[in-house]
């Protein structure tokens, strides 16, 4: 475990200014996650500054900190700065700098509030934030008590901060509508402003009643007295609150969304009070549909059955039982039809897979009896658009729980069931909109090669998860620009070096943060045949990278790389030009720039007229061994020459005596 | 090549021998003393001519040719001195001329077994300093771009 860094450390300023001293912490500052005091080194006299740490598999809300980036709004946390920095155990981690909170949080000292303080103090600047938050078409999704604080008594309460963790993922189920306590806490999604509304609502019935309702209670048996009951009657019940307060709370405690009074209104209690909207009551049945979850008296309460146990909920779709129901008991003929084209639907998706079409068939009829549930796929609840963060909790959490939610949702993008279920609620949403994206997000994880699959859809809908390659134990890599630094000093870990710089991991993350350039040489990094291939590849997109990002010399990376680029070097069969080439990667690798090192390695007319060189030496080795066979062979063929040729010399050495002595004999 | 020459040596001589036969037979009755003295000295080749076994007796035939350089003073001296019989045994008796005679068909066997070795030691050196060139040109070749070596080298 490193120790603990200093605040000085200039490598550690977030936004080149904010030192996070990990030795101060703020408990309960954080809205639940730590949070540490901050020193503005720009700045030295500016105090009251936090920063709060995002934990693993929680990443940042990307989206609300650029649409806050810069911005200032009384009455709420709002996020100056946000990047890598220690933890108090020396951990990297991402933080989000906010102004510290004024004073303790509501839940300190809870007791009851008069009318006054609490459309003063709290329901007039908590819905001003609101509204400015709407404006930049931004949620809150973190107000409780612990996470709203004010400076002393007669204070506005101001919002904590809600920017370091995945929209509502720390939200009690008190604090949140049915239909997003009923999602995965990582899977609730931005929601709506009308969601902080109902938050609000509950706060407020909080501080009226000086302590918290169902306090004790587990958070099913909460949801389900609220779908049962409403959430109005499930939390007041027979309390007693103020007229005007009873009235405010009973509009934002609405079930549809669309019913609360939207922020603005409640700036003006008044007018939100006399704001009136008449919600049809749930039609209750004569006789309940007994289920493993409990008894179902109303179509909310069954979808809600269906979607946690959708094993039994398909069993009574698929044997009538909930048709019946729904006719006789319920007398809701109309939507019996619906169900029952649901169901009917069924025969013809199941030919080929039955979970899928079991699947389909639950998720359908949860969102045609209850179309204000969320999307509910074979027992995993979520809203679309927390898609994202639930991918990165299941990674997270890994064991057979992380792994068999990441198959669900991975079985949920194959099937595009987001699609599927807008498509039956298009009054809630855009199901064209929703469809496409859906469709988009199934061609992602079906991309060929590392550039691809569920790891790309997880960083592309995270855009500050940090990369989750082991490699990068100890180090937040969450920007593309802080790869190539974070390769660096991996680099100099001996033992790193044994593998390449890029992992699956890394590739997903490079191509989910945009870089479309890379796309070629991410999928290829996945059916490489060779190894000299696959090095040539990633020191392609490395290369690319440092150009791109402008990273300034990494010799520790150009020094692995370099190590690794024996089979590289190795495809170049010229001794001379290879020991040439050796030298010139180690010089360049010095350097620490990896472009030239690229253009070395990476030189096809070069590799063609080796290629050539080789053939024309293979060829002349071919001719060589012809001849040197044709020597070793031919001693018969030369003993036989030798035979004929001496022969003849011999005879015509004969003749010439012959000759000479016949032209002696003549001219004697 | 050499089987056509056995078959026509089993089947016995043919037309040329027939006509050498005629002719030496000629040459014996028209010219007695010089086919004495002509026999007396080249004996040796004659008889090499008859044992020689390879296709074309190029040993014997070199013999003979050698024997009829030297013999061909003594038979030209016989002609001078009247072609009789004794003259002609007179004249091969001359130990000289007959051991000339015999000693130059000698040669001529001798020339004729070493010429063909003494090319054979030639053309064999030759054929190894090529190889051995060959041998470091292809090592250069599996130096410079790392061919595998020859099976066996």
């Amino acid at each position: 475990m490193a120790a603990p860094p200093t605040p000085d450390d200039p490598s550690l300023l977030i936004g080149g200014s904010y030192a996070v001293d990990a030795a101060r912490p703020l408990p309960g500052a954080g809205g639940g996650l730590p949070a540490f005091a901050v020193a503005d080194r720009r700045s030295s006299g500016r105090t009251g500054l936090m920063a709060v740490q995002s934990l693993p598999g929680a990443p940042p809300r990307a989206m609300a900190l650029n649409a806050l980036a810069g911005w200032a709004e009384e009455g709420l946390l709002v996020p100056l700065a946000h990047g890598p920095a220690r933890g108090a155990q020396g951990e990297a981690a991402w933080f989000v700098v906010s102004a510290a909170p004024p004073g303790p949080s509501l839940a300190a000292t809870l007791r009851p509030w008069n009318e006054h303080d609490l459309l003063d103090c709290v329901l007039r600047p908590a819905a001003l934030a609101l509204e400015a938050l709407e404006t930049r078409r931004v949620t809150h999704r973190a107000i409780r008590p612990d996470n709203m604080f004010r400076a002393g008594p007669g204070a506005s309460v101001v919002l904590g901060t809600a920017w370091s963790a995945p929209p509502a993922l720390h939200q009690p189920t008190l604090y949140e509508p049915p239909y997003s306590a009923m999602c995965l806490p990582s899977g609730r999604g931005n929601g709506t402003i009308a969601d902080d509304v109902y938050a609000l609502g509950v706060v407020l019935v909080v501080l009226a009643l000086g302590r918290v309702p169902l306090e004790g209670m587990e958070p099913a048996a909460i949801l389900r007295r609220k779908l049962a009951l409403g959430s109005y009657t499930a939390l007041v019940g027979d309390e007693r609150l103020p007229p005007v307060i009873s009235d405010l709370v009973r509009g934002m405690l609405a079930e549809d969304p669309e019913h609360r009074p939207p922020p603005v209104l409640l700036a003006d209690p008044a007018t939100a009070r006399a704001r009136r909207v008449a919600a049809r009551p749930m039609r209750r049945a004569q006789r309940s549909l007994d289920m493993a979850s409990g008894p179902a008296w109303d179509v909310r309460t069954l979808a809600h059955a269906i979607a946690v146990d959708p094993d039994e909920g398909g069993r009574l779709l698929r044997g009538g039982t909930v048709d019946r129901w729904l006719r006789r008991s319920l007398g809701d003929s109309a939507l019996a039809v619906r169900v029952d084209e649901i169901v009917r639907l069924r025969p013809s998706e199941g030919a080929t897979d039955e979970a899928r079409a079991d699947g389909l068939l639950t998720m359908r009829a949860v969102a045609a009896l209850d179309p204000l549930a969320p999307l509910s796929w074979r027992g995993v609840a979520l809203w679309p658009d927390g898609l994202g963060p639930a991918l990165a909790a299941a990674e997270t959490m890994g064991g057979p729980v992380g792994n068999l939610l990441a198959e669900r949702l991975a079985d949920l993008v194959a099937n595009e069931a987001a699609g599927a279920w807008a498509a039956l609620r298009p009054e809630r949403g855009d199901p064209t909109q929703m469809r496409s994206e859906a469709r988009h997000r199934r061609a992602t994880t079906r991309l060929r090669g590392w550039s691809g699959g569920l790891a790309r859809l997880r960083y592309g809908l995270n855009p500050l998860l940090p990369c989750s390659s082991p490699m990068f134990a100890g180090h937040v890599v969450a920007r593309l620009q802080d790869l190539l630094p974070a390769l660096e000093v991996v680099a100099a870990r001996p033992e790193a070096r044994r593998e390449r710089p890029i992992d699956r991991e890394i590739a997903a993350f490079i191509a989910a943060r945009h870089d479309q350039r890379f796309e070629g040489e991410l999928e290829g990094l996945a059916d490489v045949a060779s190894s000299e291939q696959a090095m040539l590849l990633q020191l392609r997109v490395l290369a690319g990278l440092q150009r791109r990002l402008e990273c300034g010399p990494l010799p520790a990376l150009a020094g692995w790389l370099a190590e690794q680029a024996a089979p590289a070097l190795a495809v170049w069969r010229n001794r001379s030009r290879r020991e040439a080439l050796e030298h010139a990667v180690g010089e360049v690798a010095r350097s620490g720039q990896l472009a030239p090192m690229m253009a070395l390695l990476d030189n096809p007319a070069a590799r063609a007229a080796d290629a050539r060189g080789f053939q024309a030496a293979g060829e002349a080795v071919q001719r060589i061994d012809a001849e040197l066979a044709a020597l070793a062979g031919g001693a018969e063929s030369r003993s036989e020459t030798a035979r004929r040729i001496g022969h003849e010399a011999a005879l015509g050495v004969a003749m010439m005596a012959v000759t000479v002595a016949v032209v002696a004999m003549a001219l004697s | 090549m050499n089987g056509q020459a056995t078959e026509r040596a089993s089947r016995g001589p043919g037309a040329a021998g027939w006509l050498q036969g005629l002719a030496c037979g000629a040459v014996v009755t028209l010219a007695t003393p010089s086919a004495v003295l002509g026999g007396l000295l080249l004996a040796p080749g004659f008889g090499a001519l008859l044992l020689d076994r390879e296709p074309g007796r190029p040993a014997g035939r070199v013999a003979l040719l050698c024997g009829a350089a030297m013999a061909a003073a003594p038979v030209g001296a016989l002609w001078q001195a009247g072609l009789g019989v004794g003259a002609a045994v007179t004249a091969a008796s001359d130990m000289s001329v007959l051991a000339g005679c015999w000693a130059a068909q000698g040669a001529g066997w001798l020339v004729a077994q070493l010429a063909p070795l003494l090319l054979r030691l030639i053309l064999d050196a030759h054929a190894q300093a090529s190889m051995a060139r060959l041998r470091a040109e292809r090592a250069r070749y599996e130096t410079d771009w790392g061919i595998p070596p020859a099976e066996g080298s």
